[in-house]
């Protein structure tokens, strides 16, 4: 499921039956993993959150075990440490607690999950230069393709053109425009052969494509292909 | 006086690393949120285990709240909710499954007018009237009780694909309702 795949109805309904509580594991994973990735959904997340929040409560309030507090003051110490690791994943948290780097790393986690897994799977998230997740790139042997997480189009007098510059290369390979309407692109192998490391950008050219063969306009967004496989 | 900082204050200074702020958070709404987390488990150790790993998602959280999208109780509220249910989720969900406390008759028909103790409870309660009783039912069991479908389906002995196809219309007519 791509953020971008989603109908409005569909948002709705999934936004609503995530705070309800009905869906199953793997699709609240999937639920959250998209909000992280998309504001109107993780909107549409919260207003339900408070639309329902009356209901919480209608559960009889209980005193917990009392050695409960020391129990959650001894996970948290030392108080100057991050969040210590957990038995479950950290994906099960709500959206929008994710940093970029803890969405690609999602990213990965539910290639890794979605059966069956081809080897040699690569991705990663295309940031923004404010580290906002833009597109996913998704690649392996065969090729690669591109798809906008939070749909955004160039200026109407501008095109963006996609990039890819293997390591060890000292000229990106053009990998042509992104389509205004879809803004998703499939690149085959013969185009490029992915390689893990490999960077992927996207900057801003004139209309038609960059008229010298590499990137003239700025870099909007950037990311760089990592194995799905490893953590 | 502590008991007077409003709880969104001390989210902030949570969010800035303050543990006797959370400790204060603790002490005053655990009752409550051990609430919660009970209602969906049924099962006092794991509802122990949801309020502890709701609240080492506060701590790292805190920072992510935002006032103008609801009362910081609710926040907190929703927290512990989605900690307990995936916990009972991890669990397969058996808990509730085969509880016989767990009846139609599970919240009653004045437990919902407990909701007109505030204003945006009354008008979730007006809404939740207008729906069918067992929809209602599903939507309460399902969010108060932590049931999947397939449990609300069970309890009201209906085939999971109409009672999925009921919470859902329920849920978007609750939306316009509230609209």
């Amino acid at each position: 499921m791509s953020a971008t795949a989603m109908t409005p109805e569909e948002r709705q309904a999934l936004a609503a039956e995530y705070v309800l509580g009905t869906l199953d594991a793997a699709t609240v994973r999937m639920v959250a993993l998209a909000a992280a990735l998309d504001p109107v959904l993780a909107d549409e997340i919260a207003d339900w959150e408070m639309a329902l929040a009356p209901l919480q409560d209608l559960a009889t309030p209980e005193a917990p075990p009392p050695e409960l507090w020391d129990r959650i003051a001894g996970t948290l110490e030392p108080a100057a440490a991050p969040l210590p690791a957990r038995r479950k994943a950290s994906w099960f948290w709500p959206a929008w607690s994710f940093g970029a780097t803890v969405v690609a790393g999602s990213l990965a986690a539910i290639l890794l999950v979605r059966p069956p897994a081809p080897a040699e799977r690569m991705m990663t998230v295309l940031l923004s230069s404010r580290d906002q997740p833009a597109w996913v790139v998704e690649a392996d042997r065969a090729g690669l393709r591109l798809a906008a997480l939070n749909p955004r189009a160039a200026p109407a007098d501008r095109a963006m053109q996609l990039w890819a510059l293997p390591q060890g290369a000292t000229a990106p390979t053009s990998l042509g425009l992104i389509p205004r309407e879809s803004g998703e692109v499939r690149v085959s192998a013969s185009q490029i052969r992915p390689e893990p490391g490999m960077l992927i950008e996207i900057t801003l050219e004139p209309p038609g494509g960059s008229p010298t063969g590499r990137p003239t306009g700025p870099v909007l967004f950037i990311g760089r292909l990592s194995p799905a496989t490893g953590t | 006086m502590e008991s007077e900082t409003p709880l969104s204050e001390l989210i902030l200074l949570v969010a800035d690393g303050d543990r006797r702020a959370l400790r204060s958070i603790y002490q005053r709404e655990s009752t409550r949120l051990f609430g919660i987390a009970n209602a969906v488990l049924r099962d006092r150790d794991a509802a122990a285990d949801a309020v502890h790993d709701a609240f080492v998602r506060i701590a790292a959280r805190a920072g992510q709240y935002d006032q103008t999208r609801g009362v910081a109780s609710a926040w907190l509220g929703a927290i512990v909710r989605y900690a307990a249910l995936d916990i009972a989720r991890a669990r397969g969900r058996e808990i509730p499954s085969d509880d016989p406390a767990l009846g139609d008759s599970a919240i009653a028909p004045e437990a919902i007018e407990l909701l007109d103790a505030k204003a945006e409870g009354a008008r979730l309660r007006a809404c939740l009237l207008t729906l069918e009783e067992r929809i209602r039912n599903g939507i309460l069991l399902a969010f108060v009780h932590g049931l999947s479908h397939a449990e609300v389906a069970a309890k009201l002995g209906e085939p999971l694909g109409t009672v999925k196809s009921w919470i859902r219309r329920g849920l978007l007519r609750l939306r316009e309702c509230l609209a």
